[in-house]
């Protein structure tokens, strides 16, 4: 009997692919490479860091490890996504085309963000702990209607105080009803938040508010991190300057925000957030999303992802995407 | 209808029959029997669905809906009642069956709660049995302590579980606040309130001023936005509006303090906001919580001098007066009540963590204490104490004041065994000879002043303690060992008075002594735990270990002990095989190369790992066990350097292979891995390939090497030396696969790398494997032939890894992350430990959580209790499904390698019905004994060995007053399947059938169905309280938390899980391999659904466990019935 001895995922943050992995996994040839859809997001600014808005697929081109990439939907903002044709047109995706009852993706579920929002409230949070709360109701309720949010807290371990939701007034009775206190385990709270994340089709970010220090977690940033780039999920941190005591959170911090195409800031008390919060719903609503099915690739290590502008000659515009990704063992 | 003959045929006829058996199931129809032999091959379902056939064609046959309704009774199905009423309602029925069916139903009822349809049920008899009395007289009076606002606020700001009982809650904050709410401050011998505590009493606080606010309705209620009392709520709750009145309004913190309570106490924040932007009212019950309180607020009160507050004041401001609740509420109702009548409260309460930690097996009964050892014990108890157990309470005040508690605690722990144990121990001359040496000469401290108790040798000593056949203890190797060990060991004296007295030892009793005398010191008592390790390795041993072999074994402990469990675990293990085990133990210890010296010990712990792994699942057959172990350890007696070690490492790995009878030509990954996974030739292969994709995907995560490329190459560089050509692919597919581990470390700064404070050579054995140029290495050999044999040698420190790796794959617990996360976690495994430590033999233990390792955790030491370890790196990422959880600790980790490391491949259907019936039986002999005074007292006598005074106390109310599903909250599955083994032993004579269809199955099947068998395939691996992982039911009384210990003893000593889960797999008709992955599973939802109170709230457990198993059921009832619809489609 042959056996499989390896079982390589392709990447990508979709849920089909986990029923794809198990059919797999059942199966016993040797060696496959599964090939599952990515999903990019990215922003555009010019020189002076404005959003480039109203591009359309054939304004540029998505290489992984320098292979032209074949697009498979577009969508800008919190738009629905668009089906992008061989000759580079796009088309509105037909209701029902992803029957989630037959498999698929619901299209509904592709417009907006879905927003992770990863609270700490631990003992490190003690003092800030309410005013961490106000700014991230405010945050929610400043959120684009289409975008969903879920509000997970976490301390020594993770507590799923609110599930994904377009309700926000579900939401904020989750996070309204948080339990503070115990040590913190950031980056055990971060990776399950992720593994979460990653089981949601269409784009997704995971907001961590957090002051920084972490004393329980047993897995590192920079493994976290990679599991982020895996999965497309932008990271963006924000905190106060109380963390600027430990700097080593603060590097860890920025970057884990811009390796997996996310922002960290650190403003001086979580009542001054408000330009983060603009910041973060600027990327959200400005950012364009596109999926693919990678082209074939020997390279089981890290891909490297590249955006490049077709009329850009002068390079002056700058793209913001994760650089790339692993393949990931089975799902 | 003919008869099929069987060999168990006519025991087997019996099966469905109960103890008078239901007419005519044996003479006229072999349905029985074929019910019978279905149940033993798991297909009972079958036999259902020819019943039903078989009553379409003849609805009233009697003996037909007889057996239905036992089937489904035995399978706990929703239709059994049902189908007991059409048997009831069958023409021809004798009045004799009729009886039975209705005992039965009543039986059903009163499992359900159901009083008033069991007393039909029992009124309709031929001789019409009554129900006792629903509530009966409590002689014990209460009152009620009054808490300000819901409880829902007070118990998450106290941490108190939602779903205890008012009846505990007083009890249970009172230990919070004795353990949590006061510290110790530096430089003073005083303490300080906690922040807990300071939380808790500012919450009173705003909670009274909310009901102040709440008026004599006592609801909080806003009529609309703009209401005047608005800003009084929130100037309370800590938070003003943003914004005006309208849909835009906002609620923001002004008070932060205020406001953290608001939030923490869970008070409807959102909700209120809501109601003011929609401007709608908003109301909350603002009703205080009454709390029952023990004997009224007066006598706790009166504890006190000059309070004037109410109770609920004083207990927050008093850890003492928590402790004197504690203490009471431990003691059995009656015997604290006559300690209350006799005792002033003052003195009571001098001596509250004395009754606290110690009261718990207190009793009176007739007005004179029940001492260990009874009559024959109680001068002996009365010289101690100074006061007759006969004079009731004067003994006991007498015995808590004694010695600082020492004397209580050595009452408690000799109270908590029985049998010839704790007869020995309390003859009287030995129980007064032991204590003095326990007591010693300075008493103080006691016991019970620590946070934990501080008994814990003690305990450990009178529990494991083991007996031979003549009732007399059982010293491994004899006495001369012992003498010799305290005389001249090697490793310093224990204790200067005992050795001198070794030398003139004469009898057991002389080492038992010296054992009771080392148990009260706070040092580590080293002779106790070799004495205690070897007992154990002698326990299962069909001959014990010789002088020469103890003797050994004894001087090895202090570096070698934790490995003991290995010996315990397998005890057909020669001795020249142990022997060899710790002579190249200690070689390798000696080696001075400490890179050499990881690999070296990592390659022979994890080889002799996965044998442990492979004999437990009995994959190595009995015979073969022994030699296969001695010849895997043989090379490692010799290996010196690189070469040598793979070559014992790839030895080792064909070793286990062939006792395994895997074929030559077999992928050594291949088959290691479904050994791993479980019984290669189980009829359940969806199982066991859905558990070996599990292994893979770990394997694949943690990036490592399989063994038939490290084998290939191995042989490649053979061939190449014979001059052969290079295999370029094959060295690529290595190079491919090292060259992940250089990923995980690339953007670590200076700064974090010089944090790592630990692991320095580990990092080291990375860094080798980063470096491996095996292409280099043969170029620079250009040819010559011994340089490229020893190239293999380079190999080692893979194969080490993907060894221990394998071992990390197969314990991997349920809800892991780190293993699929860090991909250096097994190859990070630290042989060595923190310079100085030595912990290469040592227990595994994690290491490196949070800042600033940077790098995360890893594990540390032997292999040796790897499988905890794992679940205590992983037991963080389960992810509560309550606000809180506060059970973890070491509890969880336990729970979760009882689910993990016994695996039930080789479980038969007919012994988890065995088990279930055992269960069903349980639970029926507590029902009808509602009815019956004999059954009641045997009953109690039965859970009289396990569960506390107390705890009995509760038990023997509720059945008194027929609340049988408030007895079963008080009663463990474990403690349920112990009930169901007497009531079968003894043959009782209850409805419900089960016990005789347990014997006839027993008897159909005596080798598997049998009590040793059940222990076997259901207990639980208990490392610390028994010194092996070998899974068994020990039927202790549950441990309380420990000194040293915390709640890992208590947890071991929790058997219940796997019981509990096998019984629903029965009732679920799951097949037994199936366990495999639902134990698991089940296990994992079990912990996430826990929230306890504190670190002995077992019960806490228990309602979780029973929350699983019915979403358990529910999710299999959707799952038939998606089936159903599916096959009508």
């Amino acid at each position: 009997m042959t056996r499989k001895t390896k079982l390589w995922t392709l990447t990508a943050s979709v849920a089909a692919v986990l029923a794809l992995a198990g059919a797999l996994a059942a199966q016993q040839p040797t060696f496959r490479v599964k090939v599952d859809m990515v999903v990019l997001s990215f922003t555009i600014t010019d020189g002076r860091g404005r959003y480039i808005n109203g591009l359309k697929p054939s304004d540029f081109r998505i290489l992984e490890d320098g292979i032209p990439q074949k697009l498979t939907t577009f969508s800008e903002g919190s738009r629905p996504p668009l089906r992008v044709l061989d000759n580079g047109a796009t088309e509105p995706i037909a209701a029902g085309a992803g029957d989630p009852e037959r498999g698929g993706i619901s299209t509904d579920a592709l417009v907006g963000t879905n927003v992770f929002v990863l609270f700490d409230t631990s003992n490190y949070m003690y003092r800030g702990f309410v005013y961490a709360s106000d700014a991230i109701a405010d945050f929610i309720r400043g959120l684009d209607r289409a975008d969903s949010v879920a509000v997970y807290t976490f301390s020594r371990n993770l507590s799923r105080a609110a599930p994904l939701s377009r309700e926000r007034n579900d939401v904020l009775q989750g996070l309204r009803k948080a339990v503070a206190g115990d040590e913190a385990a950031l980056y055990n709270g971060l990776l399950l938040a992720l593994r979460d994340a990653a089981k949601v089709p269409g784009r997704k970010v995971i907001i961590v508010f957090s002051n920084g220090p972490d004393s329980a977690s047993m897995v590192a940033p920079d493994d976290v991190r990679a599991v982020a780039e895996d999965e497309g999920i932008p990271i963006y941190v924000i905190s106060t300057s109380d963390v600027n005591r430990d700097p080593i959170s603060t590097g860890v911090f920025r970057r884990l925000a811009g390796r997996t195409g996310g922002k960290s800031f650190f403003a001086k008390t979580w009542q001054k957030q408000v330009e983060a919060f603009e910041s973060i719903r600027e990327d959200l609503g400005n950012s364009y999303t596109v999926t693919y099915y990678p082209q074939p690739n020997p390279n089981e290590g890290f891909r490297k992802i590249s955006v490049e502008l077709i009329n850009d000659p002068g390079k002056k515009m700058r793209v913001s995407a994760r650089p790339g990704y692993r393949p990931r063992v089975g799902s | 209808m003919t008869v099929t003959p069987f060999v168990h045929l006519a025991v087997l006829a019996g099966f469905f029959a109960a103890t008078q058996p239901l007419r005519g199931f044996q003479q006229t129809s072999d349905w029985p029997a074929r019910l019978a032999r279905a149940e033993l091959r798991g297909e009972a379902g079958a036999v259902l669905g020819e019943l039903d056939k078989a009553l379409a064609a003849d609805p009233s046959n009697a003996q037909l809906l007889g057996l239905r309704a036992r089937l489904l009774d035995s399978r706990r199905h929703p239709d059994t009642r049902a189908s007991y009423e059409k048997y009831l309602a069958a023409p021809g029925l004798s009045e004799q069956d009729r009886s039975l069916g209705l005992r039965r139903l009543a039986s059903l009822d009163l499992l359900d709660g159901d009083r008033a349809g069991a007393g039909k049920r029992l009124a309709a008899l031929p001789t019409p049995v009554s129900l006792p009395a629903p509530v009966g007289a409590s002689k014990v009076p209460t009152g009620e302590v009054i808490i300000p606002g819901p409880i829902s606020g007070f118990s998450r700001m106290a941490a108190l579980s939602p779903d205890m009982p008012d009846t505990e809650i007083l009890a249970a904050l009172a230990r919070n606040i004795v353990t949590s709410g006061y510290q110790a401050v530096s430089g003073s011998e005083g303490l300080e309130q906690t922040e807990y505590l300071k939380l808790i009493l500012r919450y009173v606080s705003q909670a009274r001023e909310l009901e102040k606010l709440a008026g004599p309705s006592q609801i909080l209620k806003i009529e609309q936005c703009e209401s005047p009392k608005t800003a009084d709520v929130l100037r309370i709750l800590g938070f003003r509006m943003r914004g005006g009145c309208g849909s835009e309004v906002v609620l923001e913190t002004v008070n932060a303090s205020r406001a953290f309570l608001t939030i923490d106490s869970g008070f409807p924040l959102a909700e209120l906001e809501q109601s003011l932007r929609s401007n709608r009212p908003f109301e909350l019950d603002f009703k205080p919580t009454r709390v029952k309180v023990l004997y009224g607020p007066e006598y706790w009160l009166s504890a006190k001098e000059k309070f004037s507050g109410e109770l609920i004041d004083a207990f927050l401001a008093d850890p003492a007066l928590c402790r004197l609740y504690l203490g009471i509420v431990k003691l059995d109702p009656d015997t604290a009540e006559q300690v209350r009548a006799a005792m002033p409260v003052a003195r009571v309460r001098a001596f509250a963590h004395v009754f606290d930690f110690f009261g718990g097996m207190l009793r009176l009964r007739d007005g004179k204490a029940v001492v260990p050892g009874g009559q024959r014990s109680a001068a002996a108890w009365s010289d101690l104490a100074g006061a007759h157990p006969d004079k009731g309470v004067e003994f006991i005040e007498k015995l808590i004041m004694k010695d600082d508690g020492w004397l209580a605690s050595y009452f408690d722990s000799l109270s908590r065994i029985d049998g010839p144990v704790q007869a020995y121990l309390t003859e009287p001359a030995r129980l007064k000879r032991f204590y003095a040496a326990l007591r010693g000469r300075v008493t103080s401290p006691g016991p019970a002043r620590p946070v934990f108790r501080s008994n814990t040798d003690l305990m450990l000593l009178t529990t494991r303690l083991r007996m031979t056949t003549s009732n007399q203890p059982h010293v491994p190797g004899g006495l001369e060992v012992w003498k010799n060990l305290f005389v001249k060991h090697p490793q310093g004296r224990y204790d200067g008075r005992l050795t001198k007295a070794a030398a003139n030892w004469k009898e057991a009793d002389d080492l038992l002594e010296a054992l009771f005398g080392l148990s009260r010191k706070a040092v580590e008592n080293e002779p106790l735990k070799i004495f205690l390790a070897v007992s154990d390795i002698d326990r299962r041993r069909a001959k014990p270990l010789t002088i020469a072999a103890v003797d050994r074994l004894a001087r090895s402990y202090r570096a070698l002990g934790a490995q003991y469990p290995l010996f315990s675990e397998a005890p057909s293990l020669r001795e020249e095989t142990i022997e060899k085990f710790v002579t190249a133990a200690e070689a390798i210890t000696k080696n001075g190369d400490e890179v050499f010296k990881a690999d070296n010990a990592g390659m022979m712990q994890s080889l002799v790992a996965l044998w442990q792994v492979l004999y437990r699942q009995k994959l190595i057959p009995e015979s073969q066990a022994d030699a296969t172990l001695s010849a895997i350890i043989d090379p490692f007696l010799r290996a010196k350097d690189d070469g040598p070690l793979f070559d014992a490492g790839r030895s080792g790995v064909a070793l286990l292979l062939k006792a395994t009878g895997t074929q030559d030509n077999a992928n050594p990954q291949d088959r290691m891995m479904d050994l791993l996974a479980g019984s290669p030739s189980t009829e359940d292969q969806q199982s066991l390939e859905e558990l070996r994709a599990d292994m893979m995907r770990v394997f694949e995560a943690q990036k490592l090497v399989s063994l038939k490329l490290i084998f290939d190459l191995a042989d490649h560089f053979e061939s190449l030396s014979r001059g052969e050509r290079l295999n370029a692919a094959l060295l690529n597919r290595l190079a491919a696969r090292v060259s992940d581990l250089n990923l995980p470390k690339a953007t670590l700064s200076t700064q974090e790398r010089n944090s790592f404070s630990f692991g320095y050579w580990t990092e080291k054995h990375l860094d080798a494997q980063r470096k491996l140029n095996f292409r280099a290495v043969i170029d620079k050999a250009a040819g010559n032939a011994d340089k490229l044999k020893e190239a293999r040698g380079m190999l080692a420190p893979l194969l080490r890894d993907t060894l221990v790796g394998l071992l990390y794959v197969h314990y991997a617990p349920p809800g892991a992350q780190i293993l699929y996360t860090n991909p250096l976690f097994a190859r990070s495994h630290d042989f060595i430990g923190i310079q100085g430590s030595q912990q290469t033999w040592k227990t595994t233990e994690v290491l490196g959580s949070g800042w600033p390792s940077s790098a995360g955790g890893r594990l540390v030491g032997s292999l040796a209790t790897l499988p905890y370890a794992l679940a205590e790196a992983e037991q963080n990422f389960l992810i509560p499904t309550r606000e809180q959880a506060l059970i973890w600790g070491d509890l969880v980790p336990q729970m979760l390698v009882s689910a993990k490391l016994p695996r039930w491949w080789n479980v038969t259907p007919g012994q988890i019905h065995y088990l279930a019936l055992h269960l069903r039986l349980g639970e029926e002999f507590l029902a009808e004994s509602t009815t019956s005074p004999g059954l009641f007292t045997q009953a109690i006598d039965v859970l009289d060995k396990t569960a506390t005074p107390v705890r009995l106390r509760r038990i023997a109310n509720e059945l008194s007053t027929a609340n049988v599903p408030a007895a079963l909250e008080d009663v463990t599955p474990a403690e349920i399947y112990f009930l169901g083994r007497y009531a079968s032993e003894n043959k009782l004579s209850l409805a419900g059938g089960f016990g005789s269809s347990i014997a006839a199955l027993a008897a159909a099947d005596p080798e598997r169905l049998n009590h040793q068998a059940i222990s076997d395939a259901f207990g639980t691996p208990k490392p610390t309280l028994a010194n092996t992982m070998h899974p068994q039911l020990l039927n202790l009384r549950t441990f309380p938390t420990l000194m040293g210990f915390s709640s890992r003893i208590m947890a071991e000593s929790w058997e219940s899980n796997n019981i509990f889960f096998a019984a629903l797999a029965d009732e679920l008709q799951l097949r037994p391999s199936e366990l495999n992955l639902r134990i698991p599973l089940w296990t994992q939802r079990t912990v996430e659904q826990i929230f306890a109170t504190h670190l002995e709230d077992w019960p806490a457990v228990l309602r979780s466990m029973r929350v699983i198993a019915d979403q358990a059921r529910a999710e299999a009832r959707k799952t038939n019935a998606i089936q159903q619809k599916a096959s009508l489609e």
